[in-house]
């Protein structure tokens, strides 16, 4: 190899980033030639001065406190989008028509209560144990999943009870009942789906622990309606 | 046959085996959104990164700052996306060379409207330039070197990334990384050695 073409390979040959067949004959050649051997001297010298220099250099005190400030606006707007995500669903117009139908059925519900006031005890007692399902918002998932299967239940149980007794409901009620019951179980779906998605979410439990509720509590001023027909 | 090895020497940073185990814990607990944890991270860090910032913006501390902030708040973001499969401080350091690239595509957009970028030198040496004629301090010597000069020898002979990495991070050749880099040396020996 010639001086040129060794010069061109000086630098890998300091980092040793050589192949052992290409770095023999630099080597022979820095031994003898003293331009190349000056400048392996110099490329080492600032090989090492740039390995020495400080790794690590104290940032200005104030950086954190800018850091943490820039995070915590991110957390808010973060938070802000998730909320309007979650009144989003609340604007669908289904979600408003199932809470349009769901007070026209409310009130029709009352109305037949109040004009009837029929009972038995065995309804008396299946209608305590479905309040209960009522209850507070579970805090957790978990807590939310075991609150859940409750208003599976109870939802069944009053559904087998209102399909046994929808004969003797205005036929107007019916349809409203059902068209609400339809609707409400969109909202249950869509908030399922986000909650799959967001888990740990806590609005999301309590939105669709609430729709939930009004379903059972729909169900439930329902089959007393009926008792009182 | 090429006469050149691959690159063989990586960077000298920790790897993910070497992470501390409370480093580790810092790390799970700021990915479920503990800002407390994430602090104890950006004091276990900064100092490195900061060093990084300051050199890759040639000794400018406001903008070295303001770059080392820009990193921790995408760190912050992007956290989630950190699997271990890399040291977190190698991860930190990638996210900091491509905030600085990023940064400087947008400057330069609107800095080529007012200069001409032939001699990329002229933005970080002029200040400098009257300090070149004497002897120079290393620091000063790397801060007044051309923009891919610095960063090829900040990357590679200050942090010990390897040839491959640097030119993946700057999307160029293998052959640029090394042109510069020779560049850099050649220039930190004149400036330095006169």
């Amino acid at each position: 190899m010639t001086h040129d073409v060794i010069r061109h390979l000086l630098d890998d040959y300091v980092t040793g980033e050589l192949t052992e067949d290409a770095r023999a004959p630099v080597a022979d050649h820095v031994a003898t030639c003293a331009i190349c051997a000056a400048e392996v001297e110099s490329l080492n010298r600032i090989i090492a001065r740039a390995a020495e220099l400080p790794k690590s250099i104290d940032p200005p005190a104030e950086a954190w406190s800018n850091i943490r400030a820039a995070i915590e606006r991110d957390k808010e707007a973060v938070t802000a989008h998730r909320v309007s995500s979650i009144a989003g669903i609340w604007r669908r117009p289904y979600v408003l028509a199932a809470a349009a139908v769901l007070l026209v059925v409310l009130s029709s519900g009352g109305t037949a209560l109040y004009m009837s006031e029929r009972s038995s005890d065995e309804d008396s007692s299946r209608s305590a144990s479905l309040n209960s399902a009522s209850g507070a918002t579970p805090a957790s998932l978990a807590a939310f999943t075991i609150e859940e299967n409750n208003y599976l239940r109870n939802v069944a149980v009053l559904q087998d009870l209102l399909d046994q007794q929808e004969a003797s409901l205005a036929p107007e009620t019916v349809a409203q009942l059902k068209a609400s019951l339809r609707t409400i179980d969109e909202a249950i779906l869509e908030a399922r789906n986000a909650l799959a998605r967001d888990p740990a979410n806590k609005m999301l439990i309590e939105m669709l622990s609430g729709t939930y509720r009004q379903k059972v509590d729909l169900l439930r001023r329902t089959a007393e309606m009926t008792r009182g027909s | 046959m090429s006469a050149v090895v691959s690159d063989s020497v990586g960077p000298n940073l920790s790897t993910i085996g070497e992470e501390n185990a409370a480093a580790l814990d810092s790390i799970r607990r700021a990915q479920s959104g503990d800002v407390d944890a994430f602090e104890l991270l950006y004091r276990e860090y900064a100092g490195r990164v900061y060093a990084l910032c300051l050199r890759l913006k040639a000794g400018d501390s406001a903008d070295a700052t303001e770059l080392m902030q820009d990193v921790f708040v995408k760190a912050w973001r992007r956290l989630e996306t950190f699997r271990g499969e890399c040291a977190f401080s190698s991860w930190l350091h990638r996210l900091a060379v491509n905030t600085m690239l990023e940064n400087a595509r947008s400057d330069s957009r609107r800095i080529a409207r007012v200069l001409p970028m032939d001699d990329t030198s002229r933005l970080a040496g002029a200040a400098r330039s009257s300090g070149i004629d004497l002897k120079m301090d290393m620091e000063d010597a790397i801060a007044s070197l051309p923009k891919g000069a610095r960063l090829a020898f900040v990357l590679h002979d200050v942090e010990g990334y390897q040839h491959q990495e640097i030119a993946e991070q700057l999307s160029v050749s293998v052959g640029t990384v090394k042109a510069q880099l020779h560049r850099a040396r050649r220039l930190l020996r004149e400036r330095l050695e006169r």
